[in-house]
């Protein structure tokens, strides 16, 4: 068989055994096969891709026509006896039609039997042109396998396999049936002329009552179900089931049920319980209606039928019925409920399934509203299910167990849940019937004693975790998870409700042994149930028992399988209370981690885990970031980032003030891990160790430091409670005036949590790499515009060390030197920072003006006058919108100008009837923060935003609580999604096996977006730019950045947009303020107009990347370079060599190998425009030597 | 039906009257049903059956109401489980796996896997109840465990006993006789 090619199934099988050895001993074949096999239909490798499908299919349809002529020519015989040739489709539907013709004869039985039919098996659909051929064999064949074989083919031509690929059978793809008519001596036949045909067939035969006949019978009933997908053949369908149930169900069956199982009995009533099973049966294929009496009638009947598992399908029908109209079920079920009723001989039914009905059918009535009435009726299904938690099987006992926690499908209510925790403590089991005392604990159950269902329960589970099966240990797992959800549950009502009782499960405990004086009732009432039950006295508290299981909990993550270790870690997490100790958790999981058979999915999973805990019990957020701190360390590389950073914010929202400042610490502490090293395993159980021993996921864990540096600069002040519109400090307070060390000790001691913060960010800004000091320094930036002095000024220095630092001592030699900058400052930051710097510049300075401005008016005793208020109030607001760039800041509060300037400003307010939210006549991104870009950025930015009043004093607060309700987040945020699938329990949709993928999500974020916005109405402003510097800045760039940060994965476009940082200048705004705002100025700190023009040096240190460049393609470029063309028309834009003269406007300094240092006033010849750079020649070769290169298109003018 | 439903005894008179206008009723119910078709109007809950052998090729494979893109995946993430985790394991062995709320219990028989996906109703304790049903009958086809000869030689007769554990994406008759009864085309219960 190995030389054949293109193995396929149909090849192993027709494969002659004798003369070939089997597939699995040619240990040496093997590789060569199964490669081949890679590109057979059938064997669908893990590569097996559509491509290779339509190959094969190709290759099927070329098969079936060099079979059609070579079969032409030979005689017609079974090819399998003669060639070793795999059989073809189209073979084996000719052997069919003879062999049909020619039944009669053993010898073409036994070809069917042996040869045809099995091998027919393997295509995942049958052709209706076999159907007359296999109607004939029905009718005229005697033997039984063939006869089977004939139902088992009639069913599968019978359902419509429509767009739903419903077909129930796999396997090769049958050849397309049109290229089989043309060879087939039948041909042309469809499916439409054959299904009624064989509809009409199995009718007659279903309803044909000879005993005789009666086996197939049975069969044809079950081949007429797999019609029920077409709508049409459906009510012919119930007709038929229910005409049988009308003959054989409403004889009353006198029989007892304890001897169906037993032989014997008579014929006629055999015969009738077979048919009731397979009537029954076939109904449970039909589908379901739930107002039909008929239906519920019929079903009901079932629960009495001698077959078990005609019983199972009519106890799964009501069980269905039951979720959608319990009173009526109910009421149909009668007396069955009672004792010594039909539901009760269920309990003791073999058939597991059917007990496992029948916990769904007492739970759904359970907790039916409509029911709350009859209560008698109530409590025969709860003692019904309450028995069924004693049933030797585990999976009947944790239905039982789910049923009474109150877990449903759909959704997940909390009160049910609450509930359910509730009845599990407290309701106590009654003396069953007949308990079965499989439960070698409950030697209490054989005295009848009432026991408490926790008990119980708690035993139950802790045999079962002693299990050696892992689908039991995974199962189990899975009903303390739900434990534990009906748990904390129970907590959460029980924390805002006047019920202690939610809580006191736990708490009753410690009551217990410290006999504390609170809810002493209640615990009277549970010692003396307990000690009823057990006898033995007050030990046996809810949490002693809880702490017993969770030890045997805990001692399974022992098991080697990792689904059953992930499905204990959610179990512990849910059972995890806010008082307890999480350190034993957190290092379990720690240690957990390092295994490497985690599979992305399952961690991502248990995140989400974390997340579902947290809705359920806020006040864990604290101990979930820090669980979750120990994936970010743990495995970077293999969950989702955004799913964390989610988890981050939800749980620093949901911490409440006094948790804040933990919260904040759990995430920030990832910034403190010592860079990973490389090979370094010996740190496995420790969770401050970080684990990225592979390049992938130290890159992830990179980007996860930038994610919790940015995290750390847009959430610092809302955890520490520190903005500049409420700051702590009293207005006027000159703490300024402090020199910088006390300024510090004062600022930290003040506000510790802030202070932290800065510190990392300022850690992170010098010894982070190159990316995450680009955060950070914006991080810095965002604080110090939020928050109020003294961490602005405390900021604001270190910004200005960090942008001059190495600038400096370039300074001196930079004329002498070949004029290669290394950047724009030691620091590399320079570039980047100086907008920054210039904003807090302008704030200080107009604060300065501001203070002198009062002074002399103080001084002069006189008003302000009405133009001096005017020119205030626009450095306001030209200030804000400034600052609004950067960072969100509520306009209404925000005074960029300080704290003094808020009466004057709001004089001028009231004296011009101007609110505070009328103003906001600038962009969409100016207006909302960055934030908020997630919903605006498909607005046009220069669209005045109408809802101006939700702007007001609490928005930022607003906005992050908003982010626990997934206000915020619910459309946009694919982390948000995953959440809410996860936490609405979806997800049957297949696995994802490529693990190289996992971490590479299309992530097309609204940064991208926002930059377009940015672009679209930019305007550049080619001001005069008088300093010395020799780094051109990019607001557009600082912007992209900050935001593009938040997509995580397009850093690049970062980087590769340089055409578009030159668009991405200025505010619309911008245009009639300050847009000629110019003023030589001779510092760089000082500010020179916002609309400056914006150029950007390509990154310093950037060689490297630099090559990078050419090679990604920015979707922005387009838009970036067409926002140029309002004052740069005359310039070919097109690129291409289109050569002309120009000369240098300004000094440019080469950042790079390939571009080209200029001083203005330079001549040039540009050769080229690419990517908003120009490739120039000079006249003569520079200080450089060089003569030729790279340089931004701004900085030339062209002639 | 409102919520005023008599108690069994009435229920036959009530039958009768009923049965007039169940017609009527159906009809419209149908057009209703087929607008909901799509969304499970019936329970597929096991998802797939699936056995392969040691090589990953899948040698017989039931999938119920897994569209066809997901089939691909399932398949591909399930050899994938049995090449990682079925190493020199023996016979009979469970292994559980899960994705989302999707359980796969999985085992050799033989010279084979065999998988199971289920959801709801089949977790994974019905799951193994299922494998356990399967792979008893595999050998009773087969007459031991099977090697991958043996299985192909018994194909069409596994798929017959498949088809009677299986029916439409619900497990059906567990118990061995019963199954070896009606592959032969007799009854579940012998007279």
């Amino acid at each position: 068989m190995a030389d054949s090619s293109g193995t396929t199934l149909m090849d192993l099988i027709s494969s002659d055994p004798t003369s070939a050895p089997p597939p699995p001993s040619t240990s040496a074949q093997a590789p060569t096969a199964s490669h081949q096999r890679a590109a057979s239909p059938f064997s669908k490798p893990v590569t097996a891709t559509t491509t290779t499908d339509r190959k094969s299919k190709r290759s099927t349809l070329m098969q079936i026509q060099s079979d059609a002529v070579s079969a032409a020519r030979a005689a017609v015989r079974i090819p399998h006896k003669h060639k070793k040739k795999p059989v073809s489709y189209a073979q084996l539907a000719r052997s069919i039609h003879e062999l049909a013709a020619s039944s009669d004869q053993k010898k073409s039985q036994r070809q069917l039997v042996h040869h045809v039919f099995p091998k027919l098996a393997v295509y995942n659909s049958v052709d209706p042109s076999l159907a007359p051929s296999l109607l004939m064999l029905g009718q005229q064949c005697e033997d039984r396998t063939i006869l089977r074989y004939v139902y088992y083919y009639l069913a599968r031509i019978l359902p419509d396999t429509g767009a739903q690929g419903l077909t129930p059978g796999g396997g090769i793809p049958t050849p397309n049936w049109d290229a089989l008519a043309d060879i087939d001596a039948v041909g042309g036949v469809t499916r439409a002329d054959v299904v009624p045909r064989i509809l009409d067939r199995l009718s007659t035969e279903a309803l044909n009552s000879d005993i005789e006949f009666h086996p197939r019978r049975l069969q044809a009933l079950k081949a007429l179900t797999y019609a029920s997908t077409t709508p049409e053949i459906l009510p012919k369908l119930y007709e038929l089931v229910f005409g049988i149930l009308d003959k054989v169900a409403d004889t009353p069956d006198k029989r007892k049920k304890g001897i169906f199982g037993a032989k014997g009995g008579d014929k006629e009533s055999i015969i009738r319980s077979n048919l009731q099973y397979a009537s029954m049966s076939a109904l449970r294929r039909l589908p379901l209606d739930p107002g039909n009496p008929i239906f519920l009638h019929r079903a009901v009947q079932g629960v009495s039928f001698a077959d078990p598992v005609a019983v199972r399908h009519s106890l799964e029908i009501i069980s269905e019925l039951a979720t959608k109209d319990p009173y009526a079920v109910a009421m149909a079920l009668g007396k069955l409920a009672q004792t010594g009723g039909a539901l009760q001989d269920v309990l003791h039914l073999h058939d597991v399934l059917a007990r496992v009905a029948l916990a769904r059918l007492c739970h759904s009535i359970n907790r039916a509203k409509s029911l709350d009435e009859r209560a008698d009726i109530k409590s025969h299904f709860s003692s019904l299910l309450y028995q069924l938690l004693l049933d030797p099987s585990d999976r009947v006992c944790f239905e039982a167990i789910l049923c009474v926690l109150g877990k449903s499908d759909s959704a997940d209510r909390t009160e049910e849940r609450a509930i359910g925790w509730y009845r599990l403590t407290r309701e106590v089991l009654k003396a069953p019937e007949a308990p079965s005392v499989k439960d070698k604990d409950t030697k209490a159950s054989k005295t009848r004693r009432p026991q408490l269902l926790i008990k119980l329960v708690m035993r139950r589970l802790e045999s079962s975790f002693r299990s050696f099966s892992r689908p039991v240990l995974h199962a189990a797992a899975r009903v303390v998870q739900e434990m534990g959800k009906s748990r904390a549950a129970a907590f959460a009502l029980g924390l805002h409700d006047n019920i202690n009782e939610g809580e006191d499960v736990n708490t009753f405990a410690e009551n217990n042994e410290t006999e504390d004086g609170k809810a002493q009732a209640e615990g009277h009432r549970r010692i003396g149930s307990i000690s009823m039950s057990n006898g033995a006295g007050n030990k046996d508290t809810v949490a002693s028992l809880l702490a017993s299981l969770m030890e045997v909990v805990r001692t399974t993550i022992a098991c080697e399988c990792v689904y059953v270790r992930a499905m204990v870690i959610k179990a512990l997490i849910w059972m995890q209370s806010p008082q307890e100790t999480f350190a034993e958790l957190e290092s379990m999981i720690a240690s957990e981690l390092s295994d490497p058979a985690w599979s992305a999915a399952l961690l991502n999973d248990i995140l989400l885990t974390l997340h579902a805990r947290f809705k359920a019990t806020p006040d864990m957020a604290v101990t979930l970031l820090e669980i979750a701190r120990v994936f970010a360390t743990k495995v970077p590389g293999k969950i989702d980032a955004d799913v964390l950073q989610l988890l981050w914010k939800t749980c620093l929202v949901g911490a409440g003030p006094e948790g804040k400042h933990t919260a904040l610490e759990a995430v920030t502490i990832v910034l403190d891990l010592p860079p990973p090293q490389p090979g370094s395993m010996s740190g496995l159980t420790s969770i401050d160790r970080v684990s990225a021993f592979d390049p992938k996921s130290a890159l992830a864990l990179q980007r996860l430091v930038q994610a919790a540096v940015w995290f750390l600069g847009e959430n610092a002040n809302y955890a520490a409670s520190e903005y500049a519109w409420e700051s702590r400090t009293p207005p006027g307070t000159a703490l300024m005036m402090l020199d910088a060390d006390k300024m510090v000790a004062a600022a930290s001691s003040r506000n510790p949590t802030l202070a932290n913060a800065l510190t990392r960010l300022q850690r992170c800004a010098f010894i982070g790499s190159w990316e995450v000091r680009i955060i950070a320094a914006q991080a810095l930036t965002t604080m110090a515009i939020r928050s109020g002095e003294p961490y602005r000024i405390q900021i604001y220095e270190f910004l200005h060390a960090l942008a001059q630092g190495g600038v400096q001592s370039q300074f001196s030699d930079m004329h002498i030197s070949n004029g290669e900058d290394q950047g724009a400052s030691g620091t590399g930051l320079g570039s980047l920072l100086s907008p920054m710097l210039k904003v807090l510049d302008d704030m200080y300075n107009a604060q300065d003006d501001l203070i002198k401005e009062m002074r002399n008016h103080d001084n002069a005793k006189k008003e302000w006058s009405d133009e001096e208020l005017k020119k205030l109030y626009e450095t306001h607001e030209r200030l804000l919108d400034l600052v609004s760039l950067f960072c969100y800041v509520p306009r209404s509060k925000y005074l960029p100008l300080g704290p003094t300037s808020a009466k004057l400003i709001e004089i001028y307010r009231n004296r011009h009837n101007i609110t505070s939210s009328s103003v906001m006549r600038d962009s969409a991104a100016v207006a909302t923060g960055i934030s908020e870009l997630i919903y605006e950025a498909t607005k046009p930015s220069t669209a005045p935003v109408e809802s101006d009043n939700n702007l007001d004093d609490d928005l930022v607060n607003a906005w992050a609580t908003g982010l626990a309700d997934d206000g915020l987040w619910g459309n946009n945020a694919p982390a948000m999604n995953r959440v809410n699938e996860f936490l609405a329990g979806a997800g049957t949709d297949a696995p994802d096996v490529d693990d190289e993928n996992v971490i590479s999500r299309p992530s097309m974020s609204y940064d991208d977006m926002w930059a377009k916005t940015l672009l679209e109405t930019a305007e550049v402003d080619d001001d005069g730019r008088s300093s010395g510097s020799s780094s051109p800045d990019s607001v557009g760039s600082v912007e992209t950045s900050i935001s593009s940060h938040f997509g995580g994965m397009n850093y690049p476009s970062l980087f590769s947009s340089k055409p578009s940082s030159y668009g991405g200048s200025s505010q619309p705004t911008e245009k009639a303020s300050t847009g000629r705002h110019t003023r030589p100025s001779a510092g760089s700190s000082s500010y020179e107009g916002y609309g400056s023009p914006i150029s950007e040096e390509p990154p310093p240190y950037s060689s490297p990347v630099h090559q990078r460049f050419e090679s990604f393609e920015n979707p922005l470029t387009g838009q970036g370079s067409s926002s140029f063309d309002s004052h740069e028309e005359d310039r070919s834009s097109t690129g291409g060599n289109a050569q002309s003269g120009g000369s240098a406007l300004y000094d440019f300094t080469a950042g790079g190998d390939d571009e080209l240092s200029l001083t203005a006033g330079e001549e040039v010849e540009i050769e080229y425009e690419v990517d908003g750079w120009f490739y120039v020649k000079k006249k003569r070769p520079g200080r450089d030597g060089k003569m030729a290169g790279l340089v931004p298109v701004l900085y030339v003018s062209q002639s | 039906m409102d919520s005023h439903f008599p108690p069994l005894e009435m229920q036959s008179l009530l039958i009768i009257e009923v049965k007039v206008a169940q017609n009527k009723r159906k009809e419209s119910w149908l057009l209703k049903k087929e607008a909901e078709r799509g969304c499970c109007w019936l329970c597929w809950m096991l998802l797939a059956v699936l056995i392969a052998n040691f090589e990953g090729n899948i040698l017989v494979e039931r999938f119920n109401g897994v569209p066809g893109e997901e089939r691909l995946h399932w398949r591909s993430f399930l050899v994938k489980l049995g090449a990682d985790n079925l190493k020199g394991v023996k016979n009979e062995e469970l292994f559980v796996a899960c994705h989302k709320s999707v359980y796969i219990v999985y085992t050799v028989l033989g010279h084979v896997s065999i998988y199971l996906v289920g959801k709801d109703e089949y977790d994974e304790l019905a799951l193994s109840e299922a494998i356990f049903v399967v792979t008893s009958a595999i050998k009773d086809v087969c007459g031991k465990p099977p090697t991958e000869r043996l299985f192909l030689d018994k194909y069409g007769r596994i798929c017959l006993c498949l088809d009677e554990i299986v029916w439409k994406g619900l497990l059906e008759n567990m118990d061995k006789d019963r199954i070896k009864r009606l592959m032969r085309l007799k009854p579940p219960t012998e007279f």
